[in-house]
C-alpha cells in the first residue's frame, strides 16, 4: 500500500493574510504581477483577489485575504478572512501554506493577529514587511531571533521597492514541500482551567469531519471561547451543540473567577511584549517621525479641514476637466463604431437594435469610463499614501451629524460624477447600515448624466434674465438643483439612520497608518481593476437592460405605417424639378424632405410603441406635475440613462437630428413652441422646474438599479430605493409645480 | 527650605478626577494608562485586540472633537463617544518646578 502523504496536489493554494495597512496588497502584486483575478466570494460583496505566483514552474495560486486585525471578525471583510483560514467556505480550497505579512515598524499590534494565525498550525511564513520604515523609526528587528521564537520562517521585505520578494517566492516554493508543522502551543500563558475547557471543546470541534487540510482545533476552540458573539460564519453556522458547549464552558470559567473574554487577549499581548523586547533593538529615540509632523497639519482642526476640502475640489474638478476630452473621444468612437456596424447590417430590426439598443444605450454609459478611471486613480492615491484614513477621520465629525461616518463621504462625492463608481466605492465602509444608507442616498447627488437634461430644460424654460440685476437666473437654477439633491440626500440619510437603519452610533476607531509613497504600479492596478469591473457590468447587466428598453421603444411595428411612409418617400424622390430650380438644389430639397419624413415616421413609431403607450398610460399620474404623455415617453426612455431624455424628446417632437449641436438649439426652440390643449405653453418655468426637480429625485437610471442589486445582493434594496425616490420625486415635483402656479409663473 | 530645583509631581492632564477619567477629558500631549473599558462587550473586545488593554499606556496626540492617540507605536483615531468609554489614569508628569 502506498504511504499516505498530505502533500498538496497541484495547484497549491497559498493564502496571504495580515493586518490592514501592512503592505499586503503590495506584496501580493509583487508576487502575482498584473494578472490577478478580482471577483467576489459567494454570496457577499467582499472582494476576492486571486493570482498565480509568478516566476515559478509549479502552479501555485495566491489568494489575497482582506486585511484583518484579529480572527474574531468585526466586518464582512474580516469574516471572510477568518472563514477562509478556518475552512468554512466550501468554494475556497483549504490553504496549503499561509503567508502572514506584518509591518515591522508596528510589530506589537501586527503580531497579535500573526500569532493567532500561527496557532492554526498551517505551514506558515512570516513576511516581515516595511523593515525600512522600522529602521527610519529607530528600530532594528532581528528576523533570525523572531523566526526562532515564533518557530516559523521569517523573510524581511521592503515590498514597495521589491526587495526580499525573490527570497519570499523561493521560500514559498521550498516550504510547500516541508512537512506540516506539529501543532504549536498558544502564545501566552493561559490558566490550566482555561486550557482544559479548550481541550474538551477542541475535541468536539475535531469530531466534525474536516474535508480539507487539518488545522489546530485547539486554536479554533480558543477563538470560540473568547468571543461571546454567536460565531456565525457567512456560509456555515457553528452547530448548536458546539455553541451550547461553548456557552457552558464560559459559565464554568466565570464561576472559576476568570474573565474568558479578556484573559486570552491579555495573555497574548503579554507574550508579544516579551517577544518584542527580545527581537527589537531601539537604535535611536526618534521623537518625531515625518508622519507625526504631517499629521500635526493634516489632521489639524482648521488646516486639516481646509486641505481636505482643497484636495476634494481638485479631485472633483479633475474628474470633470481631465475626463472631458477622453469622454468626447470615447463618445465619438462609440458613434463611429455604431455607424460602421450600421453600414454592414441591412436596415431593419437588427440594425435598429445594434444602433439604438447596443451602441447608443451602452455607449451612453461607457462614456463615463474616463471619469471612473480618474476617480479611482485619486482614490487609489489617497489610499496608498495613507491619507484616506485621515480624510475619513476629518469628515467623521460632519457626517456623524446625519448619522453617517467619515468613510461615507468619498462615495457620495464620487456620485456627483456618476452614482455607479460611487456605489462601488462604498465597499470600504465596514458597517452594513452605514453602507446601505450611503448606497440609498447616492443617486440624489446630481450626476453628470443629469447635466444635459438640466441644460436643455433650463434653456427652454428659465428666462435668460438676471436676478437683482446681476445674478443670472439660469445659473442660479442649476446651482439650486445641485443643492437640492445634496440637501435632500443628507436629510434622507438622517431619516433612514434614525429609523429602520438605526443602530448604535458607530464607534469610530480607525488606524492612521504612517504616510508612505504610493507605487505607480499599485495605483494603476487599482484603477484598472475598478474600470474592468465597471466595463463588465456595462457589458452584461446594462446591455440587457438597454435591449429591453430598445424593445419597448421600437415595438410593435405597423406594416401600414411603414408602407405609408415608403410611398411618401417615393413620391418625394420621383418629383420633377420645377422650372428655374437646378438639379443640385432639387437633390438638396429631396434630401431635406426625406429627412423630415424619416423624423416624422420615427416620432409616430415611438408614439405608438410600447413606451409610447406606457407614456399615455402614466399620463394621469404625470398630469398633476404639469407633464403630458410625450414627456412621459421621455421619462420612460431615459430610464436607460438620464441623458437619453434629450435624444428621446427630439425624436418625439420629430426634430431632425442630422447635426447634433444644431438640433439641441432647435430642440430648445421646439420645446418653447409646444402648446397645451388649453392653448397655454407646455414648457413654462413652472412645468420646467417641476420636471427638473423630478429628475433630481427620480432614480431614472437602470444601471444604478443593476449596480445596487449587485452590491446589496438582493432585489429588496434597489426596489425599495427606486420606489422611495419615485414617491419623493412625484411629491416634490407636484409641490414645485403647484407652488409656482400659485405664485403666478 | 526652597523648592527650587527639586522635582514635584503635578497632574497636568486637565482632568478633574485625579484617579480615573474618560479619555476624552484628557489634555492633548498627556501620557495615560488605561484602567477600564466601559464599552459594550463587542467593542471592548475589539479595543483590547487592537492594543487598548487595561494597564496599557497610551499617549494622546490631539484632542479635538475627534481624538488621535498612540498605542504601542500605532496611531488611532477615535470618536469622542468611544473615548468617553475608555477610562484612564493620568500618568504623573515630572517637571522642574520654577
Amino acid at each position: 500500500m502506498p504511504p499516505i502523504t498530505d502533500k498538496p496536489v497541484a495547484p497549491a493554494q497559498v493564502v496571504l493574510t495580515g493586518n490592514p495597512n501592512c503592505g499586503k496588497t503590495t506584496v501580493f502584486n509583487a508576487l502575482t504581477g498584473l494578472r490577478a483575478k478580482v471577483g467576489n466570494y459567494p454570496g457577499v460583496t467582499v472582494e476576492r483577489k486571486e493570482g498565480r505566483l509568478l516566476g515559478v514552474a509549479r502552479e501555485i495560486t495566491m489568494l489575497d485575504l482582506p486585511g484583518t486585525y484579529s480572527l474574531s471578525p468585526n466586518s464582512p471583510d474580516e469574516q471572510i478572512a477568518r472563514d477562509v483560514l478556518l475552512q468554512r467556505i466550501a468554494k475556497v480550497p483549504a490553504p496549503d501554506l499561509v503567508v502572514i505579512v506584518v509591518d515591522a515598524s508596528n510589530l506589537h499590534r501586527n503580531l497579535y493577529f500573526a500569532t493567532q494565525v500561527i496557532e492554526l498550525g498551517y505551514r506558515t511564513i512570516l513576511a516581515l514587511n516595511m523593515v525600512d520604515v522600522a529602521t527610519q523609526n529607530g528600530k532594528a528587528v532581528n528576523p533570525r531571533l523572531l523566526s526562532e521564537l515564533l518557530e516559523v520562517p521569517v523573510i524581511p521585505l521592503v515590498a514597495s521597492q521589491g526587495s526580499g520578494i525573490a527570497e519570499l517566492r523561493l521560500e514559498i516554493v521550498r516550504f510547500l514541500d516541508a512537512p506540516r508543522p506539529a501543532h504549536p502551543g498558544f502564545f501566552g500563558d493561559l490558566p490550566p482551567v482555561y486550557l482544559r475547557e479548550i481541550a474538551s471543546l477542541a475535541e468536539l470541534l475535531g469530531g466534525q469531519a474536516a474535508p480539507g487540510a487539518p488545522f489546530n482545533r485547539h486554536a479554533e476552540a480558543l477563538l470560540l471561547l473568547g468571543d461571546s458573539r454567536p460565531v456565525k460564519s457567512l456560509v456555515l453556522a457553528q452547530p448548536a451543540p458546539i455553541q451550547d458547549q461553548a456557552r457552558a464552558a464560559r459559565r464554568r470559567l466565570e464561576e472559576a473567577g476568570l474573565d474568558w473574554g479578556t484573559k486570552p487577549i491579555e495573555a497574548r499581548y503579554a507574550c508579544i511584549a516579551a517577544l518584542c523586547d527580545a527581537v527589537i533593538t531601539e537604535m535611536a529615540d526618534v521623537r518625531e517621525t515625518l508622519s507625526d509632523r504631517l499629521d500635526r497639519v493634516l489632521t489639524h482642526k482648521i488646516w486639516g479641514v481646509l486641505i481636505f476640502l482643497g484636495l476634494m475640489t481638485l479631485m472633483f474638478n479633475s474628474i470633470f476637466i481631465l475626463a472631458k476630452l477622453p469622454m468626447e473621444a470615447l463618445d465619438a468612437g462609440v458613434n463611429w463604431l455604431g455607424q460602421q456596424v450600421g453600414r454592414m447590417v441591412p436596415p431593419g430590426d437588427l440594425h435598429s437594435l445594434l444602433e439604438q439598443g447596443v451602441f447608443a444605450g451602452v455607449g451612453a454609459v461607457v462614456v463615463f469610463l474616463p471619469q471612473i478611471c480618474i476617480l479611482f486613480l485619486f482614490i487609489g492615491l489617497l489610499e496608498d499614501t495613507g491619507y484616506m484614513s485621515r480624510a475619513a477621520f476629518i469628515m467623521d465629525r460632519f457626517m456623524s451629524k446625519v448619522g453617517l461616518q467619515g468613510k461615507c463621504f468619498i462615495p457620495l462625492l464620487s456620485s456627483y460624477a456618476c452614482a455607479i463608481p460611487g456605489i462601488m466605492a462604498t465597499r470600504t465602509i465596514e458597517n452594513f447600515r452605514d453602507r446601505l444608507a450611503t448606497i440609498l442616498i447616492a443617486p440624489l447627488m446630481s450626476c453628470s448624466a443629469r447635466l444635459p437634461v438640466y441644460t436643455l430644460l433650463i434653456a427652454a424654460c428659465i428666462p435668460d434674465r438676471q436676478l437683482a440685476g446681476w445674478i443670472p437666473l439660469q445659473s442660479l437654477t442649476m446651482l439650486g438643483l445641485y443643492l437640492l439633491g445634496t440637501g435632500a440626500a443628507l436629510l434622507v440619510a438622517w431619516l433612514f439612520k434614525s429609523t429602520f437603519l438605526k443602530g448604535p452610533p458607530p464607534l469610530l476607531i480607525m488606524e492612521l497608518p504612517p504616510y508612505k509613497r504610493p507605487t505607480l504600479q499599485g495605483v494603476l492596478l487599482h484603477m484598472w481593476q475598478r474600470a474592468r469591473m465597471f466595463l463588465h457590468s456595462a457589458g452584461t447587466l446594462i446591455l440587457c437592460l438597454n435591449i429591453v428598453l430598445w424593445f419597448l421603444a421600437t415595438y410593435p411595428h405597423s406594416a401600414e405605417r411603414e408602407q405609408h411612409f415608403a410611398q411618401l418617400r417615393q413620391a418625394v424622390g420621383s418629383g420633377v424639378a420645377p422650372a428655374g430650380v437646378g438639379q443640385a438644389a432639387l437633390a438638396a430639397r429631396v434630401e431635406r424632405e426625406i429627412a423630415e419624413l424619416n423624423a416624422q415616421e420615427a416620432a409616430e413609431r415611438l408614439q405608438t410603441s410600447f413606451a409610447g403607450r406606457m407614456g399615455r398610460f402614466i399620463e394621469p399620474v404625470l398630469a398633476p406635475l404639469g407633464f403630458d404623455w410625450k414627456i412621459g415617453i421621455g421619462i420612460i426612455a431615459s430610464f436607460a440613462a438620464r441623458e437619453v431624455f434629450v435624444s428621446t424628446m427630439s425624436t418625439v417632437y420629430s426634430v431632425g437630428n442630422a447635426d447634433p449641436s444644431a438640433s439641441n438649439r432647435s430642440l430648445v426652440q421646439t420645446l418653447r413652441e409646444q402648446i397645451r390643449p388649453d392653448g397655454g405653453r407646455l414648457y413654462t418655468p413652472a412645468s420646467g422646474l417641476s420636471l427638473m426637480v423630478f429628475y433630481v429625485f427620480a432614480l431614472q437610471c437602470a444601471s444604478t438599479v443593476a449596480i445596487v442589486r449587485r452590491e446589496t445582493n438582493s432585489w429588496k434594496w434597489p426596489v425599495f430605493q427606486w420606489c422611495y425616490l419615485a414617491v419623493v420625486a412625484w411629491i416634490m415635483a407636484f409641490a414645485t409645480y403647484r407652488l409656482l402656479l400659485y405664485l403666478g409663473f | 527650605m526652597s523648592n527650587q530645583g527639586s522635582k514635584v509631581i503635578k497632574l497636568s492632564s486637565g482632568c478633574t478626577n485625579p484617579v480615573t477619567c474618560p479619555l476624552n477629558q484628557v489634555k492633548a500631549g498627556t501620557a495615560v494608562k488605561i484602567k477600564q473599558l466601559d464599552a459594550p462587550p463587542e467593542v471592548a473586545h475589539r479595543l483590547r485586540e487592537m492594543g487598548f488593554c487595561e494597564e496599557q499606556k497610551l499617549r494622546l496626540l490631539t484632542q479635538n472633537t475627534t481624538i488621535i492617540c498612540q498605542v504601542c507605536n500605532a496611531r488611532f483615531g477615535l470618536s469622542t463617544d468611544l473615548a468617553r468609554q475608555i477610562l484612564v489614569e493620568p500618568l504623573p508628569v515630572f517637571r522642574q518646578a520654577s
